[in-house]
């Protein structure tokens, strides 16, 4: 059933176009090719210069079809010249002003509102990029100065009371001391609560990012951000899905449809995982915990910049070098008014986003940490029995080592690292997990014959509790200014620390500071995860996901080599 | 009988997810920001009784399909047919959000004005007559404060009137043919 009855619509073009358009609906309705589309819409896109509908016109319709669109185009173009589309636009755009007319009052003088005003300030020529820089630097105060304390006590609660609690429990339905205790000690309890540990970071930094993006900074940052990106012949839009690359790259590569042409889509979505995502801040806080704990808020912030740097950087490159061409298309942003963050909305933000990150720890990482497990338990060589075999001498070291040629000249060839770094693909959390497992197999459940009761337990869980808060609280305090104490955080002295700093020390014949930044800046740089594989493939193809695979490791490692050898030969001593 | 479906189109942050998520009590991630919903989301909101999709379309300017996010809109609409477009304005833009209203009403798919943020329209001075908006557009207008929560039963109602109508109007139709 073909019904060609017009819609009924309070305005019309003028009287030339009109009779084109009801010309060519009629035509349209009767092929069954463009039966899909309402007719007069269809009529009005094609006469308007659709490139894509009339495409779809010149593929579906029959020969009466197209002469019939040519004729209309050719009498319209006598009238109007080649302003057809403008003339349409413009009376659509009359349509709406006389509604506005009539039925909006606005004000004599609109009064400049609060947004305006600190618009004013924050979107400054000259003030918008320090202001952004501030900002993000307090977001990663906030999240290692005031989280730290917490992710201790969780540590501390998880290698302690929790394992002891596990293998007590084992003991009691006669499982215990077997490969299965060290299975759920060593590999689940390790690796899993391992990255566990981290989600006071996670939540702090979500909550900072909700806070952000709540208010309305976030678009800020963006337009801001565009003088930058330009200079770089990069377009402004590209850095909406950069910021949400602070979060996770999966959502920041879909993110990129945004973008209006491919091209910018695809190479938006290569620059993308170099923003530092969320998944890797537990790697950075772990490692500069234990090699620069005065400064870590400030590495930690500096890797943020490099990962925006190398993405300006590169997109700088790519454009010169894969996609010369074109002009940059302008950059419209619609500033949303500030606002006061609704605390249901943030609080759904960081439940949403933590709940993800713990549903990984439950799924990909378990799984990961099972592996290793695996891998740790089998021994190659040596006269090791499973389950029961010196590190050294398991299958993952044996893995692990085949690998460290390729890192050795970057300062962290020890096996450990690099096989941290090799499962790290997977996601990023599993680096911490994977050191964790390595350096501290077997420890753990040695541990538990500290006899301790229950309530002497529970009473050290929350006594530690009360001391991370007032940690915590002693570094909020100190982020504004008034510095109480500051020098109190000692360095951390956990069997997990110590190991992984001689290992560095050893593989970097002393320099295990300047292998530790190393280290950070490879984790920073190359491919965050396989779900971003996966989403890059998606989005743009197998193609540009082995680009970006292949070209992230290349950057990582070349930069890693730069920190690395470039600190060595000028004799730099970390910390200055 | 087939499934009846709503969609939702708009400028971009104009609180159409915010809609979406009082209409279907889903939870979607909502940030003031545009650009925030880059594909199409569904969910689910029982009406009179019966069961209606609502589709969530990423925000679009116009109907010109210059970026993707924009095609997905675009073909949903024109393509998709769903049985009625609610279209969500900023009421304290509302000329430049009428532009994309002026492109719906060509397709002649059965529209719905919700006029939002009504809250910031007033606290900025602008006051709108929603019988003249009405009236010059031909449709249905209803308003809202969704980030407050108010206006949402009211479009409910709309939204359950006009697909009542609709339906009687088209079995009409049917009988005639």
């Amino acid at each position: 059933m073909t019904t060609i009855a017009m819609p009924n619509i309070p305005f019309r073009y003028p009287a030339p176009i009109e009779r084109e358009i009801e010309q060519l609906a009629t035509l349209f309705a009767q092929t069954p090719a463009l039966t899909d589309y309402p007719a007069r819409w269809l009529a009005i896109q094609a006469l308007e210069g659709d490139e894509a509908l009339l495409a779809e016109i010149e593929a579906g319709g029959d020969s009466r079809v197209k002469a019939a669109l040519a004729a209309s185009l050719e009498r319209l173009r006598a009238v109007y010249g080649d302003e057809i589309d403008i003339v349409m636009v413009d009376q659509r755009y009359r349509f709406v002003h006389d509604i506005a007319i009539r039925a909006v009052t606005r004000p004599a003088t609109p009064p400049a509102t609060l947004s305006d005003r600190i618009d004013r300030i924050v979107t400054h020529r000259w003030l918008g990029i320090p202001i952004f820089l501030v900002v993000m630097w307090l977001v990663f105060k906030l999240t290692t100065d005031v989280a730290a304390p917490f992710v201790d006590w969780l540590d501390r609660v998880l290698s302690g009371p929790v394992s002891r609690w596990v293998s007590g429990l084992l003991h009691l339905v006669g499982a215990g001391g077997g490969w299965f205790e060290a299975l759920l000690i060593d590999g689940v309890l390790a690796g899993v609560g391992g990255v566990l540990a981290f989600v006071p970071v996670l939540l702090t930094l979500y909550f900072a990012l909700a806070l952000l993006e709540d208010s309305g900074y976030m678009a800020r940052a963006a337009f801001v951000m565009d003088r930058v990106m330009r200079l770089f012949g990069l377009h402004g839009k590209s850095f909406l899905p950069m910021i949400v690359g602070f979060g996770c790259s999966v959502p920041a590569i879909y993110a990129t449809r945004t973008l209006d042409s491919r091209r910018d889509r695809i190479l938006t979505g290569l620059l993308v995982p170099f923003m530092s995502c969320s998944a890797r801040l537990p790697v950075y806080v772990l490692i500069t915990m234990i090699f620069f704990p005065q400064y870590a808020g400030h590495v930690i912030f500096a890797l943020y910049l490099i990962g925006i740097a190398t993405a300006v950087g590169v997109g700088a490159l790519l454009r010169g070098l894969l996609f010369r061409q074109q002009p940059a298309t302008p950059f419209v942003l619609e500033l949303p008014p500030y606002r006061l963050p609704a605390p249901g909305n943030i609080w759904r933000q960081m439940w949403e986003r933590t709940s993800a990150f713990v549903r990984k720890a439950g799924t990909i990482i378990l799984t990961a940490s099972i592996v290793v497990w695996l891998l740790l338990a089998i021994p190659v060589g040596g006269e090791g029995q499973f389950a029961n075999t010196p590190v050294e001498q398991s299958a993952f070291a044996g893995l692990a080592r085949a690998t460290t040629p390729v890192f050795a000249p970057l300062g962290f060839g020890n096996w450990e690292s690099s096989g941290a770094l090799v499962t790290g693909l997977i996601a990023k959390e599993v680096v911490v997990g994977t050191l964790t497992q390595v350096y501290t197999g077997g420890e753990a459940a040695a541990d538990d014959t500290a006899a301790m009761t229950l309530s002497e337990d529970l009473v050290l869980i929350v006594g530690d509790f009360g001391a991370a808060v007032g940690e915590a609280l002693r570094a909020l305090v100190g982020m504004v200014g008034f510095e109480i104490g500051a020098a109190l955080e000692e360095p951390v002295t956990t069997g997990l620390a110590a190991a992984i700093q001689v290992g560095l020390a050893t593989s970097s014949n002393g320099h295990g500071e300047l292998a530790a930044l190393a280290f950070l800046v490879f984790v920073l740089l190359y491919t965050p995860c396989v779900a971003t594989l996966a989403a890059s493939r998606h989005e743009f193809g197998l193609r540009w996901m082995l680009v970006s695979l292949v070209g992230q490791f290349v950057i990582a490692w070349l930069a890693a080599l730069l920190v690395f050898q470039g600190g060595l030969a000028l004799g730099i001593r970390l910390p200055l | 009988m087939s499934e009846i479906v709503v969609a939702l189109a708009g400028n971009p942050n104009v609180g159409k997810s915010t809609i979406f998520n009082a209409l279907t009590g889903l939870h979607q991630h909502v940030g003031n920001w545009p650009g925030k919903t880059v594909e199409r989301k569904e969910g689910r909101l029982l009406l009179n009784g019966k069961t209606v999709t609502v589709v969530d379309l990423p925000g679009a300017y116009s109907l010109a399909a210059r970026s993707l996010e924009e095609q997905i809109a675009r073909d949903f609409i024109a393509r998709g047919r769903p049985d009625l477009v609610v279209n969500v304005v900023d009421a304290a833009n509302l000329e430049r959000n009428l532009y994309l209203t002026a492109q719906l009403l060509e397709t002649g798919v059965p529209l719905l004005l919700a006029l939002n943020m009504t809250d910031i329209a007033a606290s900025r001075g602008i006051v709108i007559n929603p019988a003249a908006l009405s009236a010059g557009l031909g449709v249905p207008v209803t308003l809202l404060a969704a980030s407050r929560g108010e206006g949402i039963s009211a479009l409910k109602a709309t939204m359950a009137e006009m697909l009542a109508r609709l339906k009687s109007s088209k079995q009409m139709r049917e009988v005639a043919a």
